[in-house]
């Protein structure tokens, strides 16, 4: 009974992490072996999944699919050292809108992104699933969206 | 079944519609080319695209700011004492008069997720007698969560939108923020002409006549639907349509000499088209295109099927196109009769020359001058574009 549980939790482990891009399975499955550390990152699997739904919405038309942007119009988030250097400030441009000049992987950009009305859950998981999957860093937070003001 | 039926209608109207134009469009061609061959467009051959020059930006004009200090201005039109009437996407309206913006009360309520928010606006042909007024916005009205496009008629008084009227909503509602269309156009014969988009769900909308969503659609000033559309006949269509098969169709203009009833629309990456509304016609989306999936691949099977008409040109790699004109007005001098398109990608206003056989030359203007949301032809014959966090401009020649 205890090893079919078990079985069931590594099918069902291997199932989550095989939804998303290959390189996203390299940072978020190798965490799922054992099962209190699935526990721990639960969460975040949760919140990388419903942001790349959110990313396939309403990002990829500027940012493209892989997060590769556009020469010269669209930074790219794959990687960025801007979404990774600037987190606080990246919650403020999905949140409240980007605009002017900005540089990113040491190239300029001067665009501007409108505020696209996710709610602060959605921001959230948008923030988890680019840095998540193309970058690396610590789980973005409700607290952490609702903290960054206007 | 009901697919099968549908195609082989659409075909028969397909096939029907190409004798029946430009009856009554001959008469004026003060244009540089040949009008009358222009809107005689071929829905069936290749169009052709490539070689076709883009011209560097010379600067030769001027850029001369309206109103500023605005985020997105997605939709222009003028009142008949030349007030500009402007929209503004997060749901505010507004009126200039040349000096002053005033706030427009009174407008709907907009759900204003992504793409979604307060659209289009276009004044009634007749507006100094009726003093109606239209909008195009997503709409969170209806049973299901998310929100549709929906075209609204009001009175304008004193600054208030008054006697409101809804006259079409799309349906179903989805929690989806993209492709909502939203362009107004008006024909000679006083019809109103708007645009959905998909929604997102290429594979349910673009297709099925029971569904709205991918469409170009055609009603009176009061909403009814007049009775020559062409599948009021056609069992549980959606019978507002006009035509289908349209991706998201951002750029809807009258031809200002031969009444053409003219469309653009994004593609994905890739598959950008210009296409002339005719009666009953499918234009393909998504069984033909020639865009490419986001993240590379082709995904239609096909460019070209019978029944599903070819666009008049397209744009691979995509320009992300917004805002729809033709210039009518010989003080531009040989810029007069070129088709002005916004593009949002890559942040220039093109300018296309046409004839009888597509597309021949391409220039930018206003080259990185910002995301070109809209572009329209005030009544005195002016460019005017709309730059998302700029505001409201006019491109004028010396």
């Amino acid at each position: 009974m205890k090893l079919l549980n078990y079985t069931l939790l590594v099918l069902i482990s291997i199932a989550m992490s095989s939804c998303g891009d290959a390189k996203k399975n390299d940072t978020i499955a190798t965490n799922n072996n054992a099962a209190e550390e699935n526990a721990v990152t639960d969460p975040l699997v949760k919140s990388v999944t419903r942001g790349k739904a959110i990313y396939r919405e309403l990002c990829v038309t500027c940012h493209l699919t892989n997060g590769k942007g556009v020469a010269g119009a669209f930074p790219p988030l794959n990687p960025s050292d801007w979404l990774t250097g600037k987190r606080a400030a990246s919650i403020h441009a999905i949140k409240y809108g980007l605009k002017g000049p900005i540089e990113v992987n040491g190239k300029p950009y001067d665009n501007i992104m409108l505020p696209l009305g996710l709610d602060d859950q959605e921001i959230a998981d948008v923030m988890n699933y680019t840095i998540q999957t193309w970058n690396s860093g610590e789980i973005v937070t409700l607290d952490e969206v609702k903290a960054v003001k206007k | 079944m009901n697919i099968c039926i549908l195609i082989v209608a659409a075909c028969t109207l397909f096939t029907g519609c190409k004798s029946n134009t430009g009856s009554k469009e001959s008469a004026q061609n003060s244009l540089p080319y040949e009008v009358d061959e222009a809107v005689e467009v071929s829905l069936e051959s290749k169009p052709i695209v490539h070689n076709i020059p883009l011209v560097e930006d010379k600067k030769n004009y001027a850029i001369t700011p309206v109103v500023t200090g605005l985020t997105n201005p997605w939709g222009m039109s003028w009142l008949p004492n030349g007030d500009l009437i402007y929209t503004e996407k997060d749901g505010s309206m507004y009126r200039f008069d040349g000096k002053s913006s005033y706030t427009i009360t009174n407008v709907p309520e907009v759900y204003a997720r992504g793409q979604g928010g307060l659209l289009d606006v276009t004044v009634h042909p007749n507006f100094k007698e009726n003093n109606f007024i239209y909008v195009s916005y997503a709409s969170p009205e209806g049973a299901e969560p998310g929100g549709n496009t929906a075209v609204a008629r009001a009175v304008l008084k004193n600054n208030e939108l008054t006697d409101l009227k809804v006259l079409y909503k799309a349906s179903p509602n989805t929690k989806q923020g993209v492709h909502f269309g939203s362009r107004f156009a008006w024909d000679g014969d006083g019809y109103l002409y708007f645009s959905t988009g998909d929604r997102g769900n290429r594979d349910e909308n673009p297709q099925d006549l029971t569904r709205d969503n991918g469409k170009i659609y055609r009603i009176h000033d009061d909403g009814r639907i007049p009775v020559d559309n062409p599948f009021v006949n056609t069992a549980g269509a959606k019978t507002a349509i006009y035509c289908y098969g349209n991706r998201n169709v951002q750029g809807l203009t009258t031809h200002p000499k031969t009444g053409a009833i003219i469309a653009h629309e994004h593609g994905p990456e890739g598959g950008d088209e210009i296409n002339f509304i005719k009666s009953g016609v499918n234009y393909g989306w998504p069984v033909i295109s020639y865009g490419e999936e986001y993240g590379g691949g082709v995904f239609a099977e096909n460019t070209q099927k019978e029944g599903m008409a070819q666009p008049f040109y397209y744009w691979t790699p995509s320009i992300a196109p917004s805002g729809f004109a033709i210039i009518d007005n010989p003080a531009y001098g040989d810029w007069n009769g070129n088709f002005l398109v916004g593009s949002l990608k890559f942040q220039y206003l093109e300018m296309l020359r046409v004839t009888k056989s597509g597309v021949i030359k391409r220039e930018k203007l206003a080259d990185q001058f910002g995301r070109l949301r809209n572009v329209k032809i005030s009544p005195d014959g002016i460019i005017h574009i709309g730059v998302e966090g700029k505001g409201i401009f006019t491109i004028t020649r010396n």
